[in-house]
């Protein structure tokens, strides 16, 4: 079965030491997944000042391969647009990633708004990343959480964005499960699925299927560990496929 | 051959839990599943008293694929009978401490001491917690002392102590210490991390389920093992870790 990771990460994370931070990891870990390719974020532009420096370092990397690069956004600097103008010229992004809980702003700030503006006119994909580890596992930094308050009126305000909420956990989806299914536009992966058995076959029952895509949060979390949940899940294997392949392709191309 | 040394069935939803073991049994091949049942933090006398008669009849129904961990609340005078109650009576193989009190409380002493004359192991909760941890919960220092004053009992350190960098080099020196890596978490270092730190032989595979399986399936497949230490980790450490 044919396979995309939308989400995936190369670089350095300073809290612990991660021993599979190399493209070359990442590509062999999705060769012997039948992993097609993957939607790619520097995780060094998390922390970097100037986060395009790191976004720079991943595009001399990967480029030439079938990867598509996600550049990271800080909506609070002041020149984040020139950055996607940038990003769009000369790495071809696929798509803005951003980190409201490190970066510490809300989504309803302004920044946001004229992030969602120009993210709508040049018609790419918002990546929100809803957390990176489990909050009770964090070492000597604490991001801030977003809310069902926070992130129900962000995409009720924003019918015109494609949004992928990334590491999001069940009960938050049962949260705002309306909202996804009501929504062409709004989507979840799989990289926060860890708090229950069959928790596949479960959100089908709630959530269309359509709107979960393959993400691993690789390499944080165990890809093997999301993988086996859809592939190990009873449900129709029109649904697996859909998930692993079908649905990116459709709504990223 | 997979042996589950830790899950649960919830007070509330007992058989609904007990359904879904079951049937996680038979869809990943688990071969047997050790069960303590759990429901409030600081539960009275007569929940701890449900909840082992709940895991006891689990056991009854299903002996071949589930065995059982006498969950105990040391803080009860009664706590060494419910011991003797779930060992003997239950035929349970293990006692279970959650979060009424921190391992290391003088109050646990004469039940591991128990635990050591039954030759049985205790399977403790520990967490670590940057957020939310709880007035009594166990963390790696907790069980580090615990092993220390009993170096002949059995101890599995649950959750890898929660936050694996916290937890393990806690007990690294312990030899009498297990860990599981049970739970919600499912960081992609933290196996190897373990191994590196305190060997593939002191690690045995455990869940939480109803929680999660395939998570921690999932990390022992994509940790740098070999397949006759995964053995171990799936199966062949709990055997020495339950009868010794």
């Amino acid at each position: 079965m044919k396979k995309i990771d939308v989400n995936c990460l190369v670089g350095n994370w300073p809290f612990r030491k991660i021993r599979k931070i190399t493209f070359n990891d990442l590509k062999s870990i999705h060769e012997v997944n039948n992993m097609e390719y993957g939607y790619v974020s520097s995780l060094n532009s998390i922390f970097y000042n100037d986060p395009f420096e790191g976004d720079q370092d991943l595009h001399e990397i990967i480029k030439g391969t079938p990867y598509k690069h996600v550049l990271t956004v800080n909506p609070e600097l002041p020149w984040f647009i020139d950055d996607i103008e940038e990003g769009i010229k000369l790495f071809d992004i696929k798509g803005v990633r951003i980190y409201p809980g490190y970066h510490g702003y809300t989504l309803d700030n302004q920044p946001v708004e004229r992030l969602c503006r120009i993210l709508a006119e040049k018609k790419l994909p918002l990546f929100i990343t809803i957390r990176m580890e489990d909050e009770r596992l964090n070492y000597l930094f604490q991001p801030r959480g977003i809310d069902k308050a926070e992130l129900s009126h962000f995409l009720e305000s924003h019918p015109e964005n494609t949004v992928i909420l990334l590491s999001i956990r069940y009960g938050e989806i049962m949260n705002i499960k309306d909202i996804i299914n009501s929504r062409r536009n709004v989507f979840v992966d799989t990289s926060g699925f860890k708090d229950l058995l069959f928790i596949i076959e479960k959100l089908t029952k709630v959530v269309d299927h359509r709107k979960i895509l393959y993400g691993s949060n690789h390499p944080l979390y165990c890809m093997k560990s999301t993988i086996l949940l859809v592939e190990k899940a009873e449900v129709d294997s029109s649904v697996k496929e859909d998930i692993f392949y079908n649905n990116v392709r459709n709504i990223l191309g | 051959m997979l042996i589950d040394i830790h899950a649960h069935i919830w007070g509330g939803t007992i058989e609904e839990n007990k359904s879904e073991i079951i049937k996680a049994c038979e869809l990943y091949n688990i071969s047997k599943v050790y069960i303590s049942g759990i429901r409030s933090h600081y539960p009275d006398k007569d929940e701890i008293d449900y909840l082992n008669y709940e895991v006891y009849k689990f056991i009854k129904e299903q002996p071949e694929r589930i065995g059982g961990f006498c969950y105990v609340n040391p803080v009860h005078d009664n706590c060494m009978d419910v011991l003797r109650k779930g060992i003997e009576d239950y035929h349970m193989e293990g006692m279970k401490l959650w979060v009424a009190t921190f391992c290391n409380d003088p109050r646990v002493f004469p039940l591991v001491e128990k635990c050591i004359d039954y030759n049985i192991p205790v399977l403790v909760h520990a967490f670590k917690k940057t957020v939310g941890q709880l007035e009594y919960e166990t963390v790696g220092t907790h069980v580090a002392d615990l092993a220390s004053r009993y170096p002949e009992a059995r101890l599995i350190m649950a959750h890898l102590g929660g936050n694996a960098y916290h937890g393990v080099k806690c007990i690294k020196k312990y030899k009498n210490v297990w860990v599981d890596f049970s739970g919600s978490i499912f960081r992609r270092d933290d196996l190897d991390y373990t191994v590196e730190q305190i060997g593939v032989e002191r690690i045995v595979f455990g869940t939480d389920m109803v929680g999660s399986f395939l998570v921690n399936y999932g990390q022992v497949e994509e940790a740098n093992l070999t397949p006759e230490e995964k053995e171990m980790i799936y199966y062949k450490n709990a055997l020495k870790v339950l009868h010794g």
